[in-house]
């Protein structure tokens, strides 16, 4: 087998230099793609799940907060005084 | 000069009034009143087996598109399990129908043979998967919703509403089985509500009145819709921690509130939640009267006592 020359040697270690590169880039991205569907599939944005309903208890809680029929808290009103029956007085209890 | 007027029916299982200031609107109110009844007897009635509700609890682990009205009022109802920490909690529907409440009260037998009861939490709200801006509602098997309390107050609310705008002006007062809401402008001196355990004592009987300036009363009472079945004696106001009807110290709670709604989470909350009722109650800053299964009154907030002292 003949040995290489100094050019054919340096030419080499240009080529394994490239490949190096090429492979530790191909990694990186590979890394920061992986990570990204990781964290967009944590946040809940992924369309997915055991079900394949729409639906979750996420969008019941919220669906509550934020209530149109009132708002989050009990509501109070002016306070009622002492009076005395008389023309349309309705009882309020138990039915 | 404004006239107050009453007209009396039944509806729902119990007695309905609708009051109005004015005395040549009664007839356009009671109707718009009618109307919104119908509609909720249709959309959430437990008691209906081609009511909306009862073809939803039905219909376990299935998506179904609701109307308008019960999407309301199941939003109205997970609201109500939301703020009481549960206390109000739609999903007592299986519980109650175990207890033996399993038809329109009327048609109810107030005697019957023991029922199997045991102790068990239900499934509670946050099981009902439900997205109010499509009103599409699943619910897992196993669990059964019951809108009686909050969507009785619910249905109020909605009929004083809905009879103001169809007298166009004045006032109007609504009241389903003692659950009160008013709209529009009070009478003179306010809304007179005699307060009562019972819904259907007559209001110039003994007791307290008081008049309200604006807003809703509800009252929530162990001492109807009671029934015996074996020797267990049973009413209608269910422990979602439990499944079983309440054995708190209070029997009757009265609230009074910006909303018929409001009120009655409040009242409904207080009773099933027995000892803390009164400091809960008071951290909501409602006017509320507590009845004591002795009898003793107590008197919350700014809700006006007979003999001036307040609690």
């Amino acid at each position: 087998m003949n040995a290489l020359t100094p050019i054919q040697r340096d030419r080499g270690l240009q080529r394994l230099r490239r490949l190096t590169f090429g492979a530790t880039a191909g990694a990186l991205v590979a890394v920061v793609g992986v990570s990204y569907v990781a964290a967009a599939s944590y946040a809940g944005k992924s369309s997915s799940n055991a079900s394949g309903t729409a639906l979750n208890t996420t969008t019941s809680t919220i669906s509550s907060s934020s209530s149109t029929t009132s708002s989050d808290t009990l509501q109070s009103t002016q306070a009622p005084s002492t009076g005395s029956s008389g023309s349309g007085t309705v009882t309020s209890g138990g039915s | 000069m404004m006239t107050v007027a009453l007209e009396t029916w039944k509806a729902l299982g119990t007695w309905v009034h609708v009051v109005t200031t004015d005395a040549d609107e009664l007839g356009r109110a009671t109707t718009a009143v009618h109307e919104v009844l119908e509609d909720v007897d249709t959309a959430y009635s437990r008691f209906r087996q081609d009511s909306e509700l009862s073809r939803l609890n039905a219909s376990p682990g299935r998506t179904v598109r609701v109307s308008p009205l019960l999407a309301t009022a199941i939003d109205a109802a997970q609201r109500a399990a939301l703020l009481t920490d549960g206390a109000v909690d739609p999903t007592i529907g299986h519980a109650i129908r175990l207890a033996g409440y399993d038809d329109d009260f009327s048609r109810l037998a107030v005697q019957g043979g023991p029922v199997n009861l045991r102790a068990w939490r239900v499934p509670g709200w946050q099981a009902i998967r439900f997205d109010r801006h499509s009103r599409i509602v699943l619910l897992p098997p196993g669990v059964e919703l019951d809108l009686g309390s909050t969507g009785k107050a619910l249905a109020a609310d909605l009929a004083a509403r809905a009879a103001l705008a169809a007298a166009g002006a004045g006032g109007v007062l609504v009241s389903l089985g003692g659950d009160i809401a008013t709209a529009g402008t009070p009478p003179s001196g306010g809304w007179r509500i005699h307060v009562a355990e019972d819904s259907r004592e007559k209001p110039d009987g003994d007791g307290e009145v008081i008049c309200l300036p604006a807003g809703g009363v509800a009252t929530s009472s162990t001492t109807v819709r009671r029934w015996t079945r074996g020797a267990a004696v049973l009413h209608h106001i269910i422990d979602p921690q439990t499944s079983l009807p309440t054995t708190g110290p209070f029997r009757t709670v009265t609230v009074a509130a910006a909303t018929c709604l409001d009120a009655n989470i409040a009242s409904t909350a207080a009773i099933v939640r027995g000892e803390t009722a009164i400091d809960w109650l008071m951290s909501c800053g409602l006017p509320a009267r507590l009845v004591e299964n002795d009898g003793t009154i107590h008197y919350i907030g700014r809700w006006p006592d007979p003999s001036g002292v307040a609690a």
